[in-house]
């Protein structure tokens, strides 16, 4: 055998070697494959493939069987070995296993309901598939769809299906009260097209959705558990609804509902309104929405190409039906979209804050290892030395890092899961998809993900570190040095974590100025001491009687009701309307604008036709909810229904048609001119659709002369909530079929139009309290460090006649240094991603300076008190010890 | 080099030798020997009923080295008659001691198996 076949590198025999750990590859590896050419060898001379193959075997096996275990026991020593170094150092575990733990558990929880909103496919069969379609004009951002419409787009060639849905409030008796039931009407094949299946019974077929089919229903599952106590017998039983028999066929899964939230569906055929041969020959009986299922591989674009031929040959064949002036136009978007639009920028938001909370605390994590390491250099150098290699160390370091992460991760994970309920009642009022949100395998891959990543990071960051260390502190003799290379680690650390605080800082103060902007926003009403609760009288009794006899039986409803209610003790005012401010209603459906005309002007196009919300209200309305009159009067008790007619208007509409002139005595009217309204007051404006929303240019109506009493709203004279019972009652003595709901006070019904904006302000600013928490503890540790480094500088300074204020200020000047540069960089960054914010803010800027200013000023202050400590203990050093000291 | 590593520190003495550890410190008995020399001893030794890997003949080393019940040899023969991958292993006091420990726990437990006739007596057979 010559020297050159002895050498001969197995390659083979290399490659299963690398299963085993670094360290033993090294240290065995030539003798391995050493041992392995001469077990050749001896094959050969005896001849046969059957040895090599048995060697060969016999070999392969053996690796599988040794390299496992090899690392195992590897770990297990570095496990051992680390938990001997935490027990020594048990308030660096606890500090950096709590800051790790809130970083984890903050983003962990975040990311449950991002994921379970914005990336989870919708529980729709193949829900990326099905496409909402929008009919806007210039006025009106969706009309909805008619009848003949439904059918004329039904016929597109994109769609594989195309159903329908609209939505009516119906009141249902077969308990002991009447119940408002919010109601979907939906197309027999809705739920086929959706790929919903019933958890109880079945989903409506094409028989139910014929003419005076036996009428069905079918329950959603949050009513079914709610209001039917989960009843498992349900199917079969029946109830009262618009004066028929109604059969309960089927229970729903608990599934997202878009766009409302409804408690039961019945097929179209037993919608009174939808079945009416009127509304179905009606192009212009706008009262539906569409959802249609995409064909495969046709995309949203395709789809509207042909949505918009369909169009346009619509408008030219009836072009009564789509006045050229108002522009109407079809649109289809995904569902997912629509359903998760206004959740984006919050969740975005959040989840972006979270993680620079979990940065920040691996940060300060790394600096805590670091500044643990510095004392473990000489322990470290002799490893090195001796021959523990590179991969060794990191291995250790790395095991150590794990050590921590995964206590945290199973901490973080737990605190996730206890706040997740909390975020889901946050998330409902964004999305319908909220009553999706739980932990799943992604959640958890994430958390333990994010644990891993931080110990890799941190324990690589303090392996590089501690190579530097190494020649550094075999030349140096000091075991006191650090080298520059390090103090510019923990610097470059320190000034990290404040950049990521300033920017969460920044976002949270914006939040907070938002809020308050909110909060000091005057809603137009005074909300104390009045409870509204909305009433629906049984409809099908009015939908007998013929139009003047209803509006009469309304008429007097009405005036029974007030009546009543003003008779009750601790009952100060009363008074009823089509609506009230801030109701679940306004703040879900927003304002429906319709145009009227003001007597004496010609609109010059279509865009220019004045346009207006409507409400009826009853004389008091304006006292109860203390809305001031601006000009005029108020409606009286003469203003009924034989007197001339009369209106009242909101300020905003006052100054955008008569631009500071007198509009009372002026004339309007809502319907084409057919009456005309008499303006008899001016009152202030109101924020009916919401607190962040510009006020809606409103026109009031005496509802003695437009009866819709739709709402009851009640000035008490102490507490308003302490009233309820005895308005129900006294409702019901009135008229036991009419439905309550929605109740509320007016203080409630603001706070709650406020949640969505006050959560969010909350989360932030705990997400920014962890932050600045942990960065000043992070920057007065380090500097700690840094003084305890410097003692013998500091010895010497003092012994050349240094005062102590010298050396506090020297100290602190450094901390603040490498805090301002923080800063600086995260004051960029904020700029830069404040813009995500645009759409959460309200009376701010996302560059607003007072915030940037203040929020700079909060952390420079923290800061300084966390630099104090460490500053004040290197004025006490004590130059004669500390020269003595090395 | 006396450094009390963690790796050799925490190995108590009371650990039980595997069998394929007694078998290398046997084969290291009759004279220190390089892997493949003690592979080949342990296959003569057990009239090649037993084959290990290399795989599991360094796995052993490894501990026992990590044991201190072997050591490697600093001496080695010339350079030109040998490979120069080759290490040679030599038994150490400890791993004396501990060997013949583990084998007369072994001994007695044969004999109490033979009076209890689990096994036959071999003078008898």
């Amino acid at each position: 055998v010559t020297p050159e076949t002895k050498l001969h590198r197995e390659k083979w025999l290399g490659f299963l070697l690398l299963l085993f750990p670094r360290d033993f590859r090294e240290r065995f590896g030539s003798e391995m494959e050493q041992v392995f050419q001469e077990q050749k060898n001896e094959v050969h001379k005896e001849g046969g493939a059957m040895g090599m193959l048995r060697l060969w075997w016999e070999t392969i096996v053996g690796v599988f069987r040794t390299a496992p275990s090899e690392h195992f026991s590897m770990l297990a020593q570095d496990v051992k070995y680390g938990i001997r170094m935490l027990r020594k150092n048990p308030a660096f575990a606890m500090l950096a296993i709590l800051a790790l733990t809130l970083g984890i558990g903050a983003n962990t929880a975040i990311f449950s309901v991002l994921q379970s909103v914005l990336l989870r496919p919708l529980p729709y069969r193949d829900g990326q598939q099905i496409v909402v379609l929008h009919q806007p004009n210039l006025t009106n951002p969706d009309t909805g769809f008619s009848v003949p419409e439904k059918v004329d787009y039904s016929a597109a060639q994109s769609f594989s299906d195309v159903v329908e849905y609209h939505n009516m409030n119906f009141t249902i008796l077969g308990k002991t009260i009447a119940e408002r039931v919010k109601t979907g009407v939906v197309s027999a094949n809705f739920f086929e097209m959706f790929g919903v299946k019933p958890i109880l019974g079945r989903t409506f077929s094409p028989e139910d959705d014929k003419l005076g089919a036996p009428a069905v229903l079918i329950f959603s599952y949050e009513y079914w558990r709610k209001n039917q106590n989960g009843d498992p017998d349900i199917i079969g039983k029946t109830f009262e609804m618009n004066d028929r028999v109604h059969t309960v066929v089927g229970v729903l899964p608990p599934v997202p509902q878009y766009p409302d939230e409804n408690d039961v569906f019945m097929p179209v055929s037993a919608c009174p309104f939808r079945s009416s041969p009127g509304l179905i020959a009606n192009r212009g009986g706008r009262m539906l929405s569409l959802f249609a299922r995409l064909k495969p591989n046709v995309t949203v674009g395709q789809s509207q190409a042909e949505l918009t031929a369909i169009a346009s040959g619509l408008h030219k064949e009836y072009p009564k039906f789509y006045p050229a002036a108002k522009s109407y136009s079809v649109a289809d978007a995904l569902l997912k979209s629509e359903l998760t639009q206004n959740a984006r920028p919050t969740l975005i938001v959040l989840f972006v804050a979270a993680t620079f909370v979990l940065l920040i605390a691996c940060a300060n994590v790394a600096n805590l290892t670091l500044a643990r390491m510095s004392r473990r250099e000489k322990e470290l150098m002799l490893r090195a030395a001796l021959g523990a290699g590179q991969s060794r160390v990191l291995r250790q370091l790395v095991t150590e890092g794990l050590l921590i992460a995964l206590p945290s991760a199973l901490l973080g994970v737990g605190f996730a899961a206890g706040s997740l309920k909390l975020l889901a009642e946050f998330a409902a009022r964004l999305t319908p998809r909220a009553r999706e949100i739980h932990m799943d395998g992604w959640v958890l891959a994430f958390a333990i993900a994010a644990a891993v990543v931080t110990s890799v990071v941190f324990g690589s960051l303090a392996a590089f570190r501690s190579r530097k260390d190494i020649v550094t502190n075999l030349k140096e003799s000091s075991s006191q040095s650090t080298s520059a290379a390090g103090k510019r680690t923990h610097g470059l650390l320190v000034v990290a974590q404040v950049a990521f605080s300033f920017v969460v800082l920044i976002g949270a103060g914006l939040m907070i100025r938002s809020l308050l902007n909110l909060q000091r926003t005057d809603p137009g009403f005074q909300p104390e001491r009045v409870l509204t609760m909305r009433l629906d009288p049984n409809w099908s009794k009015s939908l007998k009687a013929d139009q003047q006899l209803r509006a009469q039986q309304n008429r007097l409803l009405g005036r029974r009701l007030i009546e009543k209610l003003s008779s009750q003790p601790g009952f100060q005012s009363v008074a009823l309307a089509s609506g009230s401010p801030l109701s679940p209603d306004s703040l879900q459906n927003g304002p429906f604008a319709n145009p009227f005309i003001i007597e004496g002007t010609v609109p010059t196009d279509a865009a220019a036709v004045p346009q207006s919300t409507q409400r009826a209200i009853s004389p008091n309305y304006f006292r109860v909810i203390g809305t001031p009159l601006l000009r005029g009067r108020f409606f009286s008790e003469s203003d009924l229904q034989e007197s001339t007619p009369v209106a009242i208007i909101s300020q905003s509409l006052a100054d955008r048609y008569w631009k500071g002139a007198d509009p009372t005595e002026k004339r309007i009217s809502l319907d084409s001119g057919q009456t005309w309204l008499r303006i008899v007051g001016v009152v202030g404006n109101v924020r009916d659709f919401g607190i962040e929303h510009q006020p809606e240019d409103t026109i009031f109506v005496p509802v003695e002369q437009n009866p819709a009493s739709r709402a009851v709203l009640i000035h008490a004279a102490g507490n308003a909530h302490s009233i309820e019972l005895e308005a129900r009652q006294a409702i019901q003595q009135v008229d036991p079929e009419i439905a309550i709901s929605n109740v509320e006070t007016l203080e409630d019904a603001r706070a709650e139009s406020l949640a969505s904006p006050r959560v969010t302000a909350e989360l932030l600013a705990i997400f920014a309290g962890l932050a600045l928490l942990i960065a000043t503890t992070g920057v007065g540790g380090v500097l700690a460090l840094l003084v305890s480094q410097r003692t013998r500088e500091i010895g010497i300074r003092m012994a050349m006649g240094a005062q102590r204020a010298d050396v506090l200020r020297m100290v602190m000047g450094q901390g603040l240094g490498i805090v301002l540069i923080g800063i600086v960089i995260g004051a960029f960054g904020g700029l830069a991603l404040t813009r995500l914010f645009k759409t959460l803010l309200y009376g701010v800027t996302p560059a607003d300076p007072l915030t940037f200013v203040g929020v700079a000023a909060v952390f420079l202050a923290a800061a300084a008190i966390a630099c104090y400590l460490p500053a004040r203990r290197a004025t006490q050093v004590d130059p004669l010890v500390a020269l003595r000291s090395d | 080099v006396g450094l009390k590593d963690a790796t050799n520190s925490d190995r108590g003495i009371e650990q039980q030798l595997t069998l394929p550890m007694l078998q290398v410190l046997i084969a290291l008995a009759s004279g220190d020997k390089h892997g493949y020399a003690i592979l080949q001893e342990v296959s003569v030794d057990t009239n090649g009923r037993v084959r290990m890997s290399t795989g599991t003949l360094y796995s052993v080393i490894k501990r026992l080295l990590n044991e201190g019940m072997i050591q490697e040899l600093r001496e080695r023969p010339a350079l030109e008659l040998d490979d120069q991958r080759r290490r040679y292993y030599t038994i150490t006091e400890f791993g004396r001691r501990l060997a013949a420990a583990e084998l007369l726990r072994m001994e007695s437990m044969v004999a109490l198996a033979r009076s209890r006739h689990l096994m036959s007596d071999p003078e008898k057979a």
